[in-house]
């Protein structure tokens, strides 16, 4: 009796800690995609699981970033922004800089921000604890991931095949994510599914 | 010391505002707010079609940093054109050994206060005497603290072009300086192991045990093929590193080449040096790999069932046999009671067992997290631990032998066999199991403990519980199961023979220890250790005839005997302290084929009087860059000929313990540590000649015949 008890006890115990071992892994692609919450520009708390049936691009961004200011200011991220927003696929900016560092900013500025350089994101995302970032590794700004209707992970890395602070390289260099929204829209698979990103550290609290 | 005074020079730099720039004209150095730079070359006037070396040096303020050509996990790497005449060929940047700079969750690889990145040139034939020929370097780089800045600089220098027969001139002392932050290539063969969730990286030396280098990295020349973030667990053996390189974003797969730089860090106690090597090595593709799907959730389980079948399995090995054994006796002494209480005797013992592998574990993690590398039976690692452990199997062996018996109440070591309802005796049996099974896990359970060693806490606890449920496992079943109990033998006169004889394993093991020992802190330990076994031997008498006198006298003994187990301990302590010290400098003197004689000041006083010339190699045992220094260098034949036919006598100033009388001798020369390589060509007023840290053998041959040529020279 006695025994049989512990016994259980001993299997339960070691099946809990092979569960919680699953939580360990970072995103990868063709896995499901972390979820969070967080609060978001329009007031409301924005939650992933209620984008199911979505598709949804979450852009790490940081204006001050040099990175960042060469794609939205030569209108690259702004077109991508709104090619996605055509095709229904919801664009989440994502700001984990914490507060004091480079590029950490309310809701109004977020939105004044954007409002400045024509962008249209669907929401901003606000993660100054850095937990969302953290749970995506995310490293860089501009850094980016497509995660598709079911919520499994079909793309993480940069925003195109040259790294560098130069607009002029925008044009030479393959764009990932205007090829991965073509290749959504004409249903086909991401060719480039993980890159490397570029860009400015994510600016964490610590 | 190196590092200070050039520290010293940079912040002069800043102080004197360094030099202003005229803004119109492009020169060879230009600044922006956090970056100096500085376009220099290898020589001074260059000849047609010439090798040479140009670079552009980087003084960047304090907490800021540019990257290496794989800047980890964000960043840029720093881009240099050359606008060179037609003809020029330009190779790639030579880059520095680079360091981690982290940002909170995110690794960069770069450098910081200085960096002179060079590019090799080959230059044209046709290039006309007489000219000048134009050098232009466009430097790019990124400059990040918390913010990040791209930043363009133009960089001009040019250079007289000269007779092929003229003088081209030292160049920058810069260049120098730049060559020897290069890595090296390593002097160790290397070995690439697949891994489930990465690869392993071994470097085959076995220097590194003596040394224990404070710190080892590896870094890849290409983004993704090694988490830039991840831990590198390192293990050191006695035929070398092993590092466990989580995979990143773009592993690597088998049949490709990792290349990189690994960085072997070692501290003297007042300063570290880093050296880079580079690393060349091909994942063997006859490895067969897991599946590729979910491999990391399949790595788990399967170390746990090893785990478990290891338990089981350890239980037939000498270290755990008698224990084992010591607990049938004691079960078959139970055979009368009620099933209920032996399988409470099972499972207190399961216990005993589940909560020493428990506390190990945590003890691991604890080390994990405070930053040291350990691996499995690292306790051995310690002479102390070592002897103690054959203290404790002597005392048990005694124990068997009938020379003493203890009560239940005393922490249980053979107390199941004393007392026959001693719950307490069989949780501590099951400590016993554990604490002796430790030496013979190793080779079997190497692969699952290697991979808990490197897992999260929660992965590396469940994995040494399931190897303590497999210990435990057969005595459970033994004491769950009534029809095996009923096959074991009634208890009898045969179980006190049994329990004598089972003393002689426990003398083997504690035998057994002390060699160990010997490997590990030489012959006097064993002097020591001896003593150790005598006086415990006399301490348990003592306890044994004195238990049943009145209580003055038992009292009286006991202490008596406490006293002088813990002046064995003590003694233990200090003898064994002494003797490992000297233990490396023992070895060394007899393994080394003696060209050399042990450096003394006098010695070296008294071959300089008489003019001779003289070779000093100041080193230590813990010194990595001496040990190879004398491998690749001063152990290869042309130099050993060289000592040989120029008569050089070749001194050794062993530093590994501290010796005022070297300390006083490097201060001399400027240095604070070693290595530190003198020769005094003949004569007796020659000067010596400082050699370079790095040796190559002809760096050395060729430092005997310059400053021989120097010195004579003077005396004429």
């Amino acid at each position: 009796m006695f025994a049989k008890f512990y016994l259980r006890r001993l299997w339960a115990g070691l099946l809990t800690m092979l569960f919680s071992l699953a939580a360990y892994a970072e995103p990868v692609v063709n896995q499901p995609a972390p979820l969070f919450s967080g609060a978001a520009a329009d007031g409301t708390t924005l939650n992933l699981a209620d984008l199911r049936g979505k598709t949804v691009i979450l852009e790490w961004t940081n204006h001050e970033c040099p990175f960042v200011k060469k794609h939205y200011e030569s209108g690259n991220i702004p077109n991508l922004q709104k090619q996605a927003a055509q095709q229904g696929v919801v664009w989440l900016q994502v700001i984990s800089s914490a507060p004091g560092k480079q590029g950490f900013v309310d809701a109004e500025t977020a939105k004044k921000l954007n409002a400045e350089r024509d962008a249209h994101p669907a929401n901003t995302v606000f993660d100054p604890s850095g937990s969302i970032g953290k749970l995506y590794a995310a490293t860089n700004t501009p850094q980016l991931f497509i995660i598709d209707p079911q919520g499994v992970l079909l793309y993480k890395g940069g925003i195109d095949s040259i790294p560098s602070a130069d607009q002029a390289d925008i044009a030479k260099a393959e764009n990932y994510i205007s090829s991965a929204l073509k290749a959504l829209a004409a249903g086909k698979s991401i060719n480039q599914s993980s890159t490397r990103p570029y860009g400015c550290t994510v600016k964490y609290a610590g | 010391m190196m590092m200070f005074r050039f520290e010293f020079f940079l912040s002069v730099c800043w102080l004197l505002g360094w030099i202003s720039f005229p803004a119109a004209a492009a020169t060879d150095q230009a600044a922006t707010e956090q970056v100096k730079a500085r376009l220099i070359a290898s020589v001074d006037a260059v000849h047609p079609g010439d090798n040479i070396l140009l670079g552009v040096q980087q003084l960047i303020i304090p907490h800021w940093h540019t990257y290496w050509k794989n800047p980890g996990d964000s960043g840029l790497a720093t881009q240099i054109d050359y606008g060179l005449p037609d003809g020029a060929i330009v190779g790639l940047i030579q880059w520095p050994t680079p360091e981690r700079i982290s940002l909170g969750p995110v690794v960069n690889y770069g450098y910081q206060h200085e960096v002179t990145l060079l590019t090799p040139v080959k230059l044209p034939d046709n290039l006309a005497v007489g000219s000048r020929l134009p050098i232009k370097a466009t430097a790019k780089w990124l400059v990040c603290e918390e913010a990040c800045i791209p930043q363009e600089v133009e960089l001009e220098l040019a250079l007289p072009v000269v007779a092929p027969d003229s003088d081209a001139g030292p160049g920058s002392p810069l260049i120098e300086q730049a060559l020897a932050r290069l890595p090296s290539d390593s002097p160790w063969p290397l070995e690439l192991i697949q891994q489930p969730d990465g690869v392993i990286l071994r470097v085959l030396g076995n220097e590194f045990q003596a040394s224990q280098p404070s710190a080892v990295w590896f870094y890849p020349d290409e983004w993704g093929r090694v988490s830039h973030g991840a831990q590198q667990p390192r293990r050191i053996f006695n035929d070398g590193i092993s590092l466990q390189l989580k995979s990143g974003d773009a592993p690597l797969s088998p049949g490709q080449t990792l290349t990189g730089v690994l960085t072997i860090s070692e501290s003297n106690g007042t300063n570290t040096v880093t050296r880079g090597y580079t690393v060349r090595s091909i994942l063997a593709s006859n490895v067969s790999s897991q599946p590729e799907t979910a491999e990391s959730e399949l790595a788990v389980p399967s170390a746990i069932v090893l785990a478990l079948l290891g338990g089981v399995i350890l239980n037939l090995m000498p270290c755990v046999f008698p224990v084992l054994s010591m607990k049938a006796l004691a079960l078959v002494s139970h055979a009368g009671h009620s099933s209920q209480r032996i399988r409470l005797h099972g499972w207190l013992y399961t216990a005993g067992v589940l909560t020493s592998f428990a506390l190990l574990a945590a003890v691991l993690i604890g080390l994990k997290a405070g930053g040291s590398q350990v691996g499995w039976g690292f306790q051995f690692q310690s002479p102390l631990f070592v002897v103690g452990v054959a203290y404790l199997m002597f005392a048990v062996g005694l124990n068997l032998s009938g020379v003493f018996s203890i009560g239940g109440s005393i922490v249980g070591v053979g107390s199941s066999l004393a007392r026959r309802s001693g719950y307490s005796g069989s949780f501590f049996t099951g400590v016993l199991a554990t604490v002796v099974a430790t030496p013979c896990t190793a080779p079997f359970m190497g692969a699952a403990i290697g991979f808990a060693l490197t897992q999260p806490p929660v992965a590396l606890l469940s994995v040494f519980l399931s190897l303590g449920l497999g210990l435990a496992l057969p005595y459970l079943l033994l004491s769950y199961w009534p029809w095996l109990q009923r096959s074991l033998p009634k208890p009898g006169m045969w179980m006190d023979r049994l329990k004598q004889g089972l003393a002689f394993p426990m003398y083997g093991a504690s035998a057994w220890l002390i060699w160990v020992l010997t490997q590990q802190a030489g012959a006097n330990a064993v002097a020591v250790a001896l003593a150790g076994i005598v006086a415990i031997g006399f301490a348990c008498w003592l306890f044994e005839i004195n238990k049943h006198s009145a209580v003055g006298a038992r009292h009286v003994s006991s202490v008596f005997a406490s006293l002088l187990l813990a002046a064995v301990l003590y003694g233990s302590y200090i003898g064994l302290e002494d003797s490992s010290s000297t233990q490396a400098a023992i070895q060394e003197q007899v393994t080394d084929s003696r060209n050399w004689e042990p450096f003394s000041t006098a010695r070296l006083n008294a071959l300089r009087s008489e003019g001779k010339p003289v070779f000093v190699n100041f080193t230590a045992a813990w010194c990595i860059s001496c040990l190879v220094n004398e491998r690749v260098a001063l152990n290869q034949s042309e130099v050993k000929l060289a000592l040989q036919s120029k008569s050089i006598t070749y001194l050794k100033g062993d530093w590994t313990n501290r010796d005022a009388e070297i300390t006083r001798f490097l201060a001399e020369f400027g240095r604070s540590g070693v290595p530190l390589y003198l020769y005094y060509p003949p004569g007796s007023w020659s000067k010596p000649a400082i050699l370079p840290q790095i040796l190559t053998a002809q760096i050395v041959t060729q430092a005997f015949t310059a400053a021989d040529i120097t010195a004579n020279n003077s005396i004429r």
